[in-house]
């Protein structure tokens, strides 16, 4: 792993804007996102600054003796270099995916991250969920389309639950806990502006509006998520999270036939994982209460969460810190 | 008796590990994250993973670089499960079809528990059945929900008339592609081997259902799976499979000495020759000088290996990480390729094919790009 912590290291944000794109042109830059470290290079001022913006609280390390993951972010040698200008994501000598306009680096680079984590990580249980923790235990949101999961995720990391992970419910079956994939959150249209009122110190880097899913804003993930990404948290309780427009806020608790689906078929390598995929569900449905959370009111919504948690800790023997 | 040498290109050195696993429990930090990356790439990195484990040398392995091979063998042997159910499955679907069926490649090594057998990461299932009675299994398959992709009328065309199977086939509640065969080799190819030949020979394999080639001719379509191929580019794989089937049959007395005159009755004279050059000079398979030489004698001549060991050994070596492959290699492809249509078809097909092609925009297609579902 990456030597040195946090501690006494400058980070990203502290750092000149020269060093990050030097140390992108040449050996790269390490990225400790918690379960992965992401190395990587790149020949754009423009994805430096973006960068910069959106790892701001991670520790600047222009030199390491191990990654998990490997990524150029550059220009294609090619005529797209001038026309119509591309941008391309290799990894290990290889473009596993198309290019993205020249414009959209971080977009580009957090995709490919994603998709190559999701594909790659098979160690670990990859729950498609945010997760955030507060006493020791893992608050789990697993995503269905719509649901609203970044936008509760984002909130509740910027309410005093720490964040883990926007997006992989990253379960250790060795040690039975949550591991953090500590990326930018990527919030997509009306999201942007809802997190932005919610909660006004928020990091976001810039926003790019012309993507798939159209405009696509990342939110740094604040310093003390950074500071203790390496410390992973015990199941603590699911919530499915539902956004719908004007609606009052329920709050209904699941059964496990409803659960384990929405755990195990959202997942990204259950299947993949057989029976420690099928033992590890298993474990999570049996250990966690889980409710539904329709909701329109973020407020609200986090408040419900509140009133509920003292439950899910004397449930799990935590005790408050 | 001695074994031909040569010098093993110390790019390579990392694949030894892949017979003498204790190698690898010597490697640097530096030096895991290189063959991580590498193997991954390769599609080698699950195979060395079951070696480490089968040797009991996972512990020994930095925990950075264990992960991945956890990970890798993971894919693999779900992948492999899927390919094992698909083939029970294809098995029953045949039912009592009166002719021969074939396991081909990766499902004949799985179907015969070679040692090559492990870490695999099959994504399609190869079978051949007799050419008089493909279309019977094809009806066969139909019948049981298998779909092939679907095609314009210029592919299908080729397919029924210029190549050695049936367009691939999809099942929708089966994870493996489909390919089914009535030949090694395309029938309009220059080199034609007779099906017929390799059907003679057929032997058992673990399933009763299943039979698969003949250890030799086995040999013979790695090789010319490889060396008759389109794409060279990081198939390395494909020669650590040629080595650890030599290496297996090989125990047998006689059998690499009898592999130049099989090679000779299917026309796989030169796929032969050129897998015994990098065999033997990559990867030291241990084969006899004497047979080397009598294995090169059948081989392609003094001027055509001039040019083409070359081009080869350039396409073949794997590229570092971190590096763009040189103008060089790309060049090579290149000039494979056009080798390898040329081989592959008549120029009075081989011109509308290609026009076909460019046309339909899919001259320079590259399957393993996938386009991104979102932002």
């Amino acid at each position: 792993m990456i030597v040195g912590k946090a501690q006494g290291r400058q980070t990203l944000a502290e750092v000149k804007f020269s060093e990050v794109t030097q140390a992108l042109a040449s050996a790269g830059v390490w990225i400790d996102v918690g379960a992965a470290v992401v190395r990587t290079t790149g020949d754009s001022e423009s994805f430096a600054a973006q960068l910069q913006a959106v790892y701001a609280e991670f520790p600047f390390v222009g030199q390491a003796q191990w990654a998990d993951l490997h990524v150029q972010i550059r220009k294609p040698h090619n005529v797209r270099r001038w026309f119509r200008p591309q941008v391309m994501f290799r990894c290990d000598g290889r473009q596993p995916f198309e290019p993205f306009p020249a414009d959209s680096p971080l977009p580009l680079f957090e995709w490919g991250c994603n998709a190559l984590i999701g594909r790659r990580l098979n160690d670990l249980l990859l729950l498609h969920a945010g997760v955030v923790e507060r006493d020791g235990l893992a608050l789990l949101l697993p995503a269905l389309p719509g649901s609203g999961k970044s936008t509760l995720t984002a909130a509740l990391s910027h309410r005093g639950w720490r964040l883990l992970s926007d997006e992989f419910g990253a379960f250790d079956p060795v040690s039975g806990t949550f591991r953090a994939v500590l990326k930018p959150i990527a919030l997509k249209n009306q999201s942007i502006g809802v997190i932005r009122r919610f909660a006004p110190q928020a990091a976001f880097g810039p926003e790019f509006p012309k993507t798939r899913r159209g405009t696509v804003a990342h939110l740094a993930a604040p310093r003390d998520a950074v500071a203790r990404r390496h410390e992973s948290a015990r199941p603590g309780a699911v919530v499915l999270p539902k956004w719908m427009a004007g609606s009052p806020t329920r709050f209904e608790p699941l059964t496990e036939n409803v659960i384990f689906p929405a755990l195990a078929f959202n997942a990204f390598n259950y299947g993949l994982l057989g029976a420690v995929g099928f033992q590890s569900v298993v474990r999570l449905v049996r250990q966690c209460p889980a409710w539904q959370l329709v909701y329109s009111d973020l407020d609200d919504a986090l408040a419900t969460i509140e009133a509920v948690w003292p439950h899910v800790m004397e449930r799990q023997g935590a005790t408050s810190k | 008796m001695s074994y031909s040498g040569g010098r093993h290109p110390a790019r390579l050195a990392w694949l030894q590990a892949l017979r003498q696993p204790l190698l690898a429990a010597q490697w640097s930090l530096g030096e895991w994250e290189r063959v991580v990356r590498l193997a991954r790439r390769l599609r080698l990195l699950a195979r060395l993973a079951e070696v480490l484990m089968d040797a009991g040398l996972m512990e020994r392995v930095p925990p950075q670089a264990r992960r991945h091979l956890i990970a890798e063998q993971r894919l693999s042997r779900w992948r492999t499960s899927a390919m094992l159910w698909t083939l029970e499955r294809v098995a029953t679907m045949l039912g009592d079809a009166p002719y021969p069926r074939v396991l081909l490649k990766g499902g004949a090594y799985i179907g015969q528990d070679l040692p090559i057998a492990a870490g695999r990461l099959p994504s399609d299932l190869d079978i051949l059945v007799p050419q008089l009675h493909v279309s019977d299994a094809q009806a066969r398959l139909t019948q049981a929900g298998w779909n092939a992709v679907e095609l314009d009328e210029h592919d299908r065309r080729y397919y029924y008339e210029w190549s050695h199977e049936v367009p691939p086939m999809t099942h929708p509640l089966l994870a493996m592609e489909l390919d089914l065969h009535h030949n090694i080799l395309p029938p309009v190819a220059r080199t034609h081997v007779d099906a017929n030949a390799l059907i003679q020979r057929l032997r058992p394999s673990n399933w009763p259902a299943w039979q698969v080639l003949d250890p030799a001719d086995q040999v013979l379509h790695c090789a010319a799976h490889l060396f008759h191929d389109s794409e060279l580019r990081d198939r390395i794989r494909d020669l650590v499979d040629l080595d650890g089937l030599l290496r297996h049959f090989g125990a047998t007395p006689g059998f690499i000495a009898r592999l130049p005159e099989r090679a000779q009755e299917l026309s796989l004279e030169e796929p032969l020759a050129l897998a015994c050059h990098f065999c033997v000079r990559w990867l030291g398979t241990p084969i006899p000088a004497d047979v080397v030489e009598s294995i090169e004698s059948i081989g392609p001549g003094r001027i055509r290996r001039a040019w083409l060991l070359p081009l080869l050994s350039t396409a073949l070596m794997p590229t570092e990480p971190d590096d763009s492959p040189p103008l060089r290699q790309d060049l090579a492809a290149m000039l494979l390729l056009a080798r390898y249509h040329r081989q592959r078809m008549p120029l009075r097909l081989l011109v509308p094919h290609l026009w076909h092609k460019v046309r339909a925009g899919r001259l320079a297609g590259n399957d393993e790009v996938v386009k991104p579902a979102g932002g």
